[in-house]
């Protein structure tokens, strides 16, 4: 292996791990204010990508008529959970009104100035990555919102169920084949005697910015201090007038436009398809792991560790790349429990 | 009086409808999951099957496998004891149709499969004696593959191939043929079918320098080492399977994959073929048919498979009939005797002719050589 | 007494009818949905009970397939020797994975699961012996004699054997003293620790059990299909059994049944569902299937079991035999000091939260440890039962050191203890909940447990049981799901269990804390009562009253210092003590 090829696989690998980074991230914030080990991470970024090609392909994607479906279904629930809680008046409907139909609607009437190749690109992936985090809060409504209480392991199996259910829609929208959306980067250029690819610049540059945005949002803001809050306590925050349920939303919706962002950035490398969503929310997963789903600079080192060594083990041993990534991780997940001094989970109540 | 011959009469009625007998055809294809885009076209196909085989009304029944062997030989059993079917045709793919081998021989019923694999229908003993299929096997795709490099020159050959069964099938057929005309295979890279990049594995080929590179693949996925050759200035011919006929594959992959030699069933380049190849008339036919489903896209090759195999009913289905009635054992042993020895039948993929050693019937005829050019198919002649 | 007779009866019933009255295709699916809750049991188990999640089940199903179909093909064993080593195999295969993935918590766990599930499917795909991805047929049905079992009908009834037996080991192991302890290793290892159990080998054994129970399910595919491949044993599948564990009702056992029998035949019912509503024109079946289950969720958040079961009559308790009483705990007779802390001190990075403390205890004496909030009490609290350890100094305990020893070792010295959150397995009832304090008092272990053979042990554990809830006064609660008790007889209850061990020294943290001044009066009463029975008692505790009338000798601390020890009321009138702790004229 010259250094040329240690170059160009060392910048593939980054790539991607830059993409497990954003999905590590979004992993850990949903799980530490949550508790959910939200699967269903890799679906946004396969829905946006998906979504952007369709536009690109001169159709409405179906996405729109599923989130107009979901908001409805995510309004329908709001209105008898109000109505049992005796709060059916207008100051109540309003914000889930404007929330899960009012939103939808407009970005199902603004759509259509996506439809084409020729229209502009700018257009086309803030239409796709709105679609796309405006599902997040009906999603959380419909499936999260009424087992909020529950265990972490339900909570998974909820997240496994909804996987299906987007997996299988994915399915029916865009078909069994895969799609790329158009490179907004430019050609491959040479620094010295390395070949520098412009995506390579775009999705390292646009991950950090986001990972600085989000370190701003979590360490500045109220909101992001409220989530934070939620993350430590959900009782303690709950006491001093935080809603959790806003709080998981928010999140979810966050975790969403972070997965969108990294649509819309590997779609023009790769090929998505509709089930391409479950294998990189893995790798993210795996890389939150590392991380022990608290720290962040350790989950996104060792998102960038699992983007790499993916990429060194399919040159060396492309049959077995699988099974090296895989088992190399269980001697760093050893290190990191030892390394963190086990703390002693209070355990899950019983009912 | 008149109620009691009323109802004789619609009992000699009823009778009457019993005794009209239908045959019921079995279908199982894999229209979710990691084959979904051949499993999808199959799915559809159903709905322009013909209604009558060798004169005989014909109930299809169709299931989805997922992919996964286990529901496939739920959906056989499913199949075969609640909805008595005479014939199962698919499943779509090789391992699927293995898995059921001792089913279909214990229950005395013939299966034509729609998937590519030799093994399913070799060696003929045992039950693969009830196994048929329609697909070319990769022996014959890969051997006029093998053909086209040796008279092109290639010497030194690299092999990027799926992780699975499908590319462990191509593998070991192209390792054999290139072999035996003298063809070095220099590097072998395996990838998955769900990878999003191939880079490692295209920088690994392409240090041994070959003449040419094979990818093992089926689907858009084959674009993903294609794509990462071509941009690394790869000026070599490249050969890919058959696996990769559909629309999509030539829209993705633009101009990274022209030039590409595909080998591919007659039926995908049916105007270009001479007017007396077997496969012409047949696949202008099953062309027409297909595009005019709504929603079904451009001829697919494995919706032909399925079309095929219902054409070979037709052949086999008078012979059986004078055996026993559809639904009993005796029809269905005539059905598989009166299938093996069915003779030059043209069909979309060819010409069948079915024998107790060769349970896949094509020939030379049932395969061209094509490459892509200007986004479309082009018969190399 | 009827309804512990027809739940397991009815359904038992059923499953013998049906292959007589049943379709093929309905005996095959009964077949794969039994073969799947016998690793969904062990799922209960393992997560349902335990609390550790695995996505490697099916890696197991997968090795116990591989290993049976080249047993009997390649080597060409028979079917029921590949049985018992392909069970044993995988149970060595888990114990080297579990040895290695068990000591990380939680989701370190999970992910590790993951991890190698994802490996072995690609090993056993890339392996040619194996047939690689194209898989390996030709499997031979199992045979007795002349008699092959081969076709769904002769299977079923191997299949329901096996998972009749297995689903008898399981219940018996949950009804026994692992099973007590199993179910207290969820609230945290600190709980069982504290009476003795091995934590680490507990959670060891139960993940090999389940392993073999995956084992022991492939086995049952293998030679059922007769033909193998990787695909049935992917990650994909081992997240479908964590599914069915979870509809089902995951730490029950009937869950694991009803949860494989749910998720199975749904699926396949929305298939002709589907197919007769939408034709062959789309798949929706995933779709509307994880609606379902999302919807399920919804309703019944611990599953469907728990859901059905609070619809059936109760279970009647039934009067408890009385055996004869344990043997007392035979211990090293020693003279002197029953507890010694010298010089003490433990400090966390810069913090240092117990500084040069030293106190004695003598047997018969109640020992009070006060101070503010934040003096260091609970830290010294732990240090003495082994929860922490020290940074510097010796506790000597009948003149052995125990610092440095695990909190189990100590438990087994002599040592019992209760927390000041009050950690009972609410899920059992009082009576259970007491006798998992006798856990160092029996061995009977996995085993002997699974087969029932525990029946004389259990009798008297439940006897000794039986008699320290009626020393505290709560004998006529027995029956009572813990859950249910107030706070304040919860309290009583731990040192029920605390007293079960039969300790030497026994450590109660703020045992007062939430009582009525009629329940402190009978708490006083009994610790009165214990000390006159020469046991020695550590007591935390804030509420002075209590402490006053009941101790012996109180150690004041402050700033994780000795501040002041003496008689109460020497304590009472120091002039520190008031001024630091108890309130001075200014």
């Amino acid at each position: 292996m010259d250094f040329q090829i240690f170059a160009f696989l060392l910048q593939d690998g980054i790539t991607m791990g830059a993409v497990y980074v954003l999905l590590a991230v979004a992993l850990v914030m949903v799980f530490n204010v949550t508790r959910i080990i939200y699967v269903p991470q890799g679906e946004f970024v396969s829905y946006t990508a998906l979504t952007l090609a369709t536009f690109e392909a001169g159709q409405r994607p179906a996405t729109v008529w599923l989130l107009l479906g979901a908001g409805a279904v995510a309004f329908v629930m709001e209105l008898l959970s109000l109505r049992a809680a005796g709060a059916l008046v207008a100051r109540r409907i309003a914000p889930p009104a404007g929330l899960y139909l009012a939103i939808p609607a407009l970005l199902a009437a603004l759509s259509g100035a996506g439809v084409g190749a020729d229209r502009p690109l700018v257009v086309k992936v803030f239409l796709s990555v709105c679609i796309v985090v405006a599902l997040a809060p009906a999603l959380y409504r419909i499936a999260f919102r009424p087992i909020a209480d529950a265990s972490a392991l339900t909570l998974l199996v909820a997240a496994i169920a909804l996987h299906f259910v987007l997996v299988g829609l994915a399915l029916h929208m865009f078909g069994p084949e895969g799609l790329r959306t158009p490179a907004f980067a430019g050609e491959s250029f040479k620094l010295g005697f390395l070949t520098v690819s412009p995506q390579f610049l775009w999705v390292v540059g646009l991950s950090v910015l986001l990972i600085v945005c989000l370190f701003i949002f979590f360490g500045r803001s109220l909101y992001g201090k409220a989530l934070r809050a939620s993350a430590v306590s959900r009782r303690g925050a709950h006491l001093v007038g935080i809603s959790t349920d806003f709080a998981g939303s928010l999140t979810l919706t966050l975790a969403a436009a972070i997965g969108a962002v990294s649509g819309v950035l590997i779609g023009p490398l790769t090929n998505m398809k509709f089930d391409s969503g479950f294998l990189l929310g893995l790798k993210g997963f795996v890389g939150a792991i590392i991380g022990g789903l608290a720290v962040y600079p350790l989950a996104a080192a060792g998102a960038v560790f699992v983007g790499v060594l993916e990429t060194f083990a399919s040159f060396w041993a492309s049959a077995y790349k699988e099974v090296i990534v895989f088992t190399l991780i269980v001697p760093i997940l050893i290190w990191r429990s030892i390394a963190q001094p086990h703390v002693d989970d209070e355990g899950e109540a019983e009912e | 009086m008149k109620f009691l011959s009323l109802a004789a009469a619609a009992a000699i009625a009823l009778c009457g409808v019993a005794a009209h007998s239908q045959i019921n055809v079995g279908v199982i294809y894999s229209a979710t999951g990691p084959v979904a885009a051949a499993g999808i076209a199959e799915q559809r196909t159903i709905a322009i099957l013909p209604k009558t085989l060798g004169g005989q009304k014909v109930n299809y029944v169709g299931l989805d496998d997922g992919g996964d062997t286990t529901a496939t030989v739920k959906a056989a059993r499913k199949l075969i004891s609640e909805d008595k079917i005479d014939v199962l045709l698919g499943p779509t793919s090789s391992a699927n149709s293995i898995a059921i081998l001792s089913m279909l021989a214990q229950t005395e019923t013939p299966m034509i499969s729609l998937a590519g694999s030799a093994s399913i229908v070799e060696p003929v003993e045992g039950p693969r004696k009830w196994a048929f299929k329609t697909p070319q096997s990769e022996t014959l795709m890969a051997s006029i593959v093998v053909e086209h490099m040796a008279k092109s020159g290639v010497k030194q050959l690299g092999v990027i191939a799926f992780n699975d069964a499908y590319g462990e099938g191509w593998l070991k057929e192209i390792t054999r043929l290139s072999e035996q005309k003298g063809i070095k295979i220099v590097a072998v890279e395996r990838y998955e079918r769900s990878d999003s990049s191939a880079t490692g594995q295209v920088l690994k080929v392409l240090a041994t320098n070959p003449d040419a590179v094979f990818i093992g693949a089926a689907g858009t996925p084959g674009v993903i080492p294609q794509a990462a050759l071509v941009e690394r200035g790869f000026k070599g011919k490249i050969y890919q399977t058959h696996g990769i006929a559909n629309d999509e594959f030539l829209k993705l992959g633009g101009k990274a994959v022209e030039g590409t030699f595909v080998p591919l069933a007659p039926m995908l380049v049916a105007e270009d073929l001479p007017p007396n190849h077997p496969a012409k008339k047949p696949s202008m036919e099953f062309i027409s048919k297909f595009e005019a489903i709504p929603g079904a896209g451009a001829r697919s090759p494995f919706a032909a498979y399925l079309w095929d195999a219902a054409i070979i009913l037709d052949h086999a289905v008078p012979a059986a009939i004078k055996a026993g009635k559809p639904g009993t054992p005796e029809f269905r042993r005539a059905l598989r005797d009166s299938i093996e020895s069915v003779k030059d039948v043209p069909a979309s993929n060819g010409s069948y002719t079915m024998s107790p050693t060769n349970h896949n019937g094509l020939d030379e005829r049932g395969r061209v050589m094509t490459q892509i050019r200007d986004g479309k198919w082009k018969l190399v002649k | 007494m009827t309804r512990r007779i027809l739940v397991p009866a009815v359904p038992l019933l059923l499953a013998i009818i049906a292959p007589f009255v049943l379709s093929s295709y309905a005996v095959t699916m009964l077949n794969y949905v039994f073969i799947n809750a016998i690793v969904v049991l062990g799922l209960v188990l393992l997560t349902g009970v335990l609390g550790l999640i695995s996505f490697g089940q099916a890696a197991f199903v997968g090795v116990g397939a591989y290993a049976t179909a080249w047993m009997t093909v390649t080597l060409g064993l028979s079917p029921w020797l590949s049985l018992v080593l392909c069970v044993l195999v995988c149970g060595a295969i888990a114990l080297s994975v579990g040895a290695m993935t068990l000591r990380m918590g939680g989701h370190y766990l999970a992910i590790a699961t993951l991890a190698w599930g994802i490996s072995f499917y690609y090993v056993f795909g890339n392996l040619r012996a194996l047939g690689g991805f194209t898989g390996f047929g030709n499997i031979p049905a199992p045979s007795l004699g002349s008699w092959t079992l081969a076709g769904e009908r002769s299977m079923y009834a191997l299949i329901v054997l096996m998972l009749v037996a297995s689903i008898w080991a399981c219940v018996n192991l949950l009804d026994s003293r692992v099973g007590r302890a199993m179910r207290s290793i969820r609230y945290g290892a600190a709980l069982p620790e504290s009476f003795g159990v091995n934590v680490p080998r507990i959670k060891l054994t139960v993940f090999v059990l389940a392993a073999m129970l995956a084992a022991a399910s492939g086995w049952l595919y293998a030679h059922l299909q007769g033909y193998i491949n990787p695909s049935p044993f992917s990650v994909t599948v081992s997240i479908e059994y964590l599914f069915m564990a979870v509809i089902g009702g995951a730490a029950q056992i009937a869950g694991a049944l009803l949860g494989a029998g749910v998720v199975t035949l749904v699926r396949d019912w929305l298939q002709d569902l589907m197919t007769a509503l939408v034709g062959q024109a789309g798949n929706f079946e995933v779709v509307v299937f994880g609606v379902l289950m999302l919807i399920i969720l919804n309703r019944a958040k611990s599953g469907l079991w728990p859901f059905l079961n609070s619809m059936l009559p109760k279970p009647s308790r039934c009067a408890l035999p009385l055996a004869g009483p344990l043997p007392k705990v035979k211990r090293p007779s020693s003279t002197g000091n029953v507890l010694e802390v010298r010089a003490a001190r433990k400090n966390f990075g810069g913090l240092v939260a117990v500084n040069a403390m030293s106190f004695e205890i003598e047997a018969g004496q109640i020992l009070g440890l006060i101070g503010p909030n934040g003096a260091g009490k609970s830290t010294m609290f732990n240090l003495i039962s082994g929860l922490l350890s020290l940074s510097s100094g010796e506790v000597v305990f009948r003149g052995r050191r125990i610092d440095g020893m695990s909190s189990a070792a100590i438990a087994k010295l002599g040592i019992s203890r209760t927390f000041q959150h009050v950690k009972i397995v609410r899920s059992m009832t009082v009576l259970e909940n007491v006798a998992l304090g006798a856990w160092l008092r029996t061995s009977t272990g996995f085993v002997r447990s699974a087969l029932r053979l525990d029946r004389a042990a259990e009798k008297a554990v439940f006897a000794d049981a039986l008699y320290q809830l009626e020393r505290v006064g709560l004998g006529d609660m027995h029956g009572a799901r813990s859950g249910a008790l107030a706070l304040g007889k919860q309290r009583i209850l731990e040192i029920a269990r605390a007293l079960a061990s039969d300790p030497v020294l026994l450590l109660l943290d703020e045992p007062a804390a939430g009582l009525r001044a009629l329940e402190k009066r009978a708490l006083a009463d009994l610790l009165v009562n214990l000390r006159q029975q020469g046991l020695a008692i550590l007591l935390v505790e804030h509420d002075m009253d209590f402490v006053m009338e009941v101790t012996d000798k109180l150690v004041v601390m402050n700033f994780g210092e000795k501040l002041a020890s003496g008689t109460p009321m020497e304590v009472q009138s120091n002039p520190k003590v008031l001024e630091a702790y108890l309130g001075s004229d200014e």
